[in-house]
C-alpha cells in the first residue's frame, strides 16, 4: 500500500530529482540539488554554532578558565574575511596548522610507513608456510608492493648498465599501479551501484509499498 | 562490422528496470559467500565483555551512508544485547546526525536493546572539531575535552559519563565512516586500541592494507556484502540483504559493459579513433 507519511513523500519527491539526470540536465534535478546543497550548509553551520556551548561549557561555569585561549584564537580566526585585518587571523591558523602537521607526522611515519614495511617483511615469512593458495596470494601481495615500491623510487631514468632492467621493473611497477587503480575504480561504481540500488528500494518498499 | 552507439538514456532504462525495479518487486534471494573477517568481527563483539565501553565515531559520511549503516546497524542491535555501552563520537559535523541516525534505525531503545536508555547506555558527544588534535585529545582526556553531551548535561550529570576519564575506558572503536586511517593512526597504532571499519566498498579497497599492517587489531567488512554478511551472523535481513541482488546483476553486466566497450573501440575504424 501507498505511504501516508508525508516525509516519504517527500524523500520520493527528492529522490525522483536526483534520478532525473539520467535523463538530462533538468529543472527537477537543480531543484533538488540547489536544496540538498543549502541544507547541507545550515546544517554544517547550525552544529558547529551549537558545538560551541558544550565546548565552553567549563569556561562559562568556571572550572576551565584556561578555555579563554581557545576563544580568543577562534575569533582572532574570524578576521580572515576581513581584508585589512586577515593578518590576525595568521596566529590561529598557525597554530592549526602547526599542531596537526606535527601529529600528522607522527602517527603516518607510525603507521603508514613502518606499520606497512612491517606488514611486508612478516608476510615474506609466509610464503613458506600455509596452503598453496595462501602462499600464492602472499607472494603477490609482495612483488606487487616491491613492484609498487621500485616505481616510484625510479622515476628517473636510469643509463648504463641494468638500465634495461630497471626500466622492466618500473614498468611493472606501473603495471601494479593500473591494477590498483583499476580495483578502487570498480569498487567505487559498485558503491553507487549499491546507493542506487537502496534509494529504488526504498522508493518502492518504503513509498509504494512493495515487497 | 561495426557496433552502433547506444543511446546513454536507453542504457539507464536498462539498468534500471534489471537491476533495481524487478529485484526490488520480486526479490531473487541470490546466495553470497561468508568472509572469514565479517565473522572475526562478529565474535569479537561477541566476545567483549558485558558492561564494557565501545566507541562508534570518525568524519566523512556520504548523508546517511547505507552502505556502512548495513554493518553497523546489526552490530548495534549485538552490542545492545550485551549491554554494552557506546560512545557516538562524531569528528565532522555530518557525523552527528548520522551517529544518532544509526542508534534510532537499530531500533536498541525501542525493540532490539530492551531497556537500552540515554546517558546510562549510550551517549552521543557534540561535534569534535579540529581533527586529528581533538581526536588525540579526546583519548587523553574524555571529560577535558567533551565536558558536556550533545544536548549540552553535563558528562558528570550522566550515569555512563561520569566514569569516562581516557582512552583506557575504550574496548573498541567501531568507524561506520569514510575516514578510517585516522582512527588505525591514533586509536590503534598509538593507543593499541581494536578498531573495526563497517566501511564503504571503495573505501575497503583503498585502507584493506591496514588490516595486515595490524593484523588481529584492525578488521573491515566490505560495503553492502559485508553488511549482508554480519545481518547473516546475527540471523537477520535488513539493508544488505535488500541490495545483494541488485548488486549481483550490477556486477554481471560491469563484465558485459567492459566487453562491449572494448569491441566498439576495436571495431571503429582508425579514423574515428583519431579524432
Amino acid at each position: 500500500m501507498i505511504s501516508m507519511d508525508f516525509w516519504v513523500w517527500v524523500s520520493a519527491f527528492f529522490t525522483i530529482c536526483s534520478f532525473s539526470l539520467l535523463y538530462g540536465d533538468n529543472i527537477l534535478f537543480r531543484f533538488g540539488e540547489y536544496t540538498f546543497i543549502s541544507i547541507v550548509i545550515g546544517h554544517a553551520v547550525v552544529v558547529g554554532l551549537q558545538t560551541l556551548y558544550p565546548m565552553f561549557y567549563p569556561l562559562l561555569n568556571g572550572t576551565n578558565l584556561l578555555l579563554i585561549i581557545p576563544l580568543i584564537l577562534g575569533i582572532m580566526a574570524l578576521f580572515v574575511a576581513w581584508r585589512k585585518y586577515a593578518w590576525v587571523a595568521s596566529l590561529p591558523f598557525a597554530v592549526i596548522i602547526g599542531i596537526g602537521t606535527g601529529l600528522t607526522m607522527r602517527a603516518t611515519i607510525t603507521t603508514d610507513i613502518i606499520g606497512s614495511l612491517r606488514a611486508i617483511i612478516q608476510e615474506t615469512g609466509m610464503i613458506f608456510i600455509g596452503t598453496p593458495g595462501d602462499q600464492l596470494g602472499y607472494l603477490i601481495r609482495i612483488v606487487f608492493s616491491l613492484g609498487a615500491i621500485f616505481y616510484f623510487f625510479f622515476t628517473i631514468f636510469v643509463k648504463g648498465r641494468g638500465s634495461v632492467t630497471i626500466g622492466w621493473l618500473r614498468t611493472f611497477g606501473k603495471y601494479v599501479l593500473l591494477i590498483y587503480l583499476g580495483i578502487s575504480l570498480g569498487n567505487s561504481a559498485m558503491q553507487f551501484s549499491g546507493l542506487a540500488t537502496s534509494a529504488i528500494n526504498r522508493l518502492l518498499r518504503l513509498w509504494l509499498g512493495f515487497g | 562490422m561495426q557496433i552502433p552507439e547506444i543511446k546513454s538514456e536507453y542504457i539507464w532504462a536498462t539498468l534500471l528496470i534489471l537491476c533495481y525495479i524487478i529485484p526490488g518487486i520480486f526479490p531473487l534471494n541470490t546466495t553470497f559467500p561468508d568472509s572469514a573477517t565479517t565473522t572475526q568481527i562478529f565474535n569479537l563483539i561477541q566476545n567483549l565483555p558485558n558492561n564494557c565501553t565501545v566507541v562508534i565515531g570518525g568524519s566523512g559520511v556520504f548523508a546517511f551512508d547505507l552502505e556502512s549503516s548495513a554493518g553497523t546497524i546489526p552490530a548495534i542491535r549485538q552490542m545492545a544485547a550485551k549491554h554494552i555501552k557506546i560512545l557516538n563520537v562524531p569528528l565532522a559535523v555530518e557525523a552527528v546526525q548520522f551517529e544518532k541516525y544509526l542508534i534510532d534505525a537499530a531500533k536498541i531503545e525501542t525493540k532490539y536493546g530492551g531497556d537500552y536508555v540515554y546517558g546510562r547506555d549510550w551517549i552521543q558527544f557534540p561535534y569534535l572539531a579540529g581533527t586529528p588534535g581533538s581526536l588525540v585529545a579526546f583519548l587523553n582526556d574524555i571529560p577535558g575535552t567533551c565536558p558536556t553531551d550533545v544536548y549540552g548535561t553535563p558528562l558528570s550529570q550522566l550515569p555512563l559519563g561520569k566514569n569516562l576519564k581516557d582512552y583506557k575506558d575504550i574496548a573498541l572503536w567501531i568507524c561506520p565512516h569514510w575516514d578510517f586511517p585516522t582512527i588505525v593512526q591514533y586509536v590503534t597504532g598509538e593507543r593499541n586500541i581494536t578498531s573495526v571499519s563497517f566501511a564503504q566498498s571503495a573505501a575497503y579497497a583503498q585502507y584493506g592494507p591496514y588490516m595486515t599492517a595490524y593484523p588481529g587489531k584492525v578488521f573491515m567488512t566490505n560495503g553492502f556484502l559485508g553488511g549482508a554478511q554480519y545481518e547473516r551472523l546475527m540471523g537477520t535481513n535488513g539493508l544488505g540483504h535488500a541490495v545483494l541482488d541488485g548488486e549481483q546483476i550490477m556486477g554481471i553486466l560491469f563484465v558485459v559493459f567492459v566487453v562491449l566497450g572494448n569491441l566498439t573501440y576495436f571495431t571503429r575504424p582508425k579514423e574515428v579513433k583519431k579524432k
